[in-house]
């Protein structure tokens, strides 16, 4: 018997639903982390979360990017 | 250090269902305006900027085919996702920012609406602006607040007892500010209604939580005031009194 995945911290999100959502400070497309559950501003250099299914688009609340 | 964001989460984050049972918030004509403007137009999709414990996002749900909740309180956010899910409203989504930085592409929307939420945006123009942006073109806007009125004494009043209520309140702006912040922002008003709004003075402390000091701070200078004060907000003996409202709606200019 197989042990089963991990639950994810945070339940996935609709893509279709995250298609209209852009970085607050830059206005660009995000890319969704579903691992993570995160929403990934390249140029701003921030993971947005994603907590109970609701994104936190928030600059302050963002994990900065390395 | 303590942002006028963190100060609305605490004024708003644990009183989240209050918000959602509040008679004051749950009815009234502006949200049936509201949602006959929605059900005349059928919008693809609307935006509740500033949704609260989501009122118009439920409003609205019968009448778009999507609606998206925005609001900086986590708590409220989750009360909605609840409540919509409660009432089987699987068209409303709900997604966390500020009003003056909008996560959304440039016309996502083609129905905008927000109500009784700019009096608590940092920066009513900037709000607006991103509103604007975010509606295409052809789309509707609306906006309903409580509003000052343009008379100075009468606004100092408002603003007075609004603030010791309520640490998070920014400005019941006056119709000729919306109307110049709206034109700024490349909105162009449709039609405006103006209303008077009552309030039960015992309920409207409770639901914000306002400390005892502050409730006698806001009776005292209901009673000091001049009378012209007290006749305009038709305050009366338990504190109970009535707010000037304005509803405008709004094209792309």
């Amino acid at each position: 018997m197989t042990e089963p995945a991990p639950a994810p911290t945070t339940p996935p999100v609709d893509p279709r639903l995250l298609e209209i959502l852009v970085c607050p400070l830059t206005k660009a497309p995000l890319e969704y982390d579903r691992a993570a559950g995160e929403l990934i501003s390249r140029e701003a250099g921030l993971a947005y979360p994603i907590r109970d299914g609701i994104p936190i688009m928030l600059p302050d609340e963002a994990r900065k990017l390395d | 250090m303590k942002t006028h964001e963190a100060v609305v989460n605490a004024q708003f984050g644990a009183q989240a269902n209050a918000y959602l049972a509040s008679a004051v918030h749950a009815s009234g004509e502006d949200l049936a305006a509201i949602a006959a403007l929605a059900a005349a137009r059928r919008p693809a999709a609307a935006l509740d900027l500033g949704c609260g414990a989501g009122h118009v996002s439920f409003a609205l749900a019968a009448h778009a085919a999507s609606v998206t909740a925005y609001d900086l309180s986590a708590e409220m956010l989750g009360v909605v996702a609840g409540a919509a899910a409660e009432r089987g409203l699987g068209n409303v989504t709900t997604r966390q920012g500020v009003a003056e930085a909008l996560p959304f592409a440039d016309a996502s929307f083609d129905f905008v609406a927000s109500r009784f939420s700019a009096h608590h945006w940092r920066d009513l123009r900037a709000g607006l602006r991103e509103a604007a942006r975010v509606l295409r073109p052809g789309g509707v806007a609306v906006f309903a607040d409580t509003v000052a009125p343009p008379d100075a004494l009468l606004d100092t009043a408002l603003q007075a007892i609004e603030l010791l209520r309520d640490p998070s309140h920014v400005r019941d702006y006056t119709r000729a500010e919306w109307e110049a912040a709206l034109a700024d922002a490349g909105l162009r008003v449709t039609h405006a209604t103006a209303r008077r709004l009552p309030l039960e003075f015992a309920a409207w402390v409770t639901r914000m939580r306002t400390p005892a000091v502050q409730v006698e701070a806001i009776r005292a200078l209901q009673a000091a005031v001049a009378e012209e004060v007290r006749g305009h907000y038709a305050i009366a003996a338990d504190g109970s009194f009535e707010l000037d409202t304005l509803m405008l709606e709004c094209a792309s200019a």
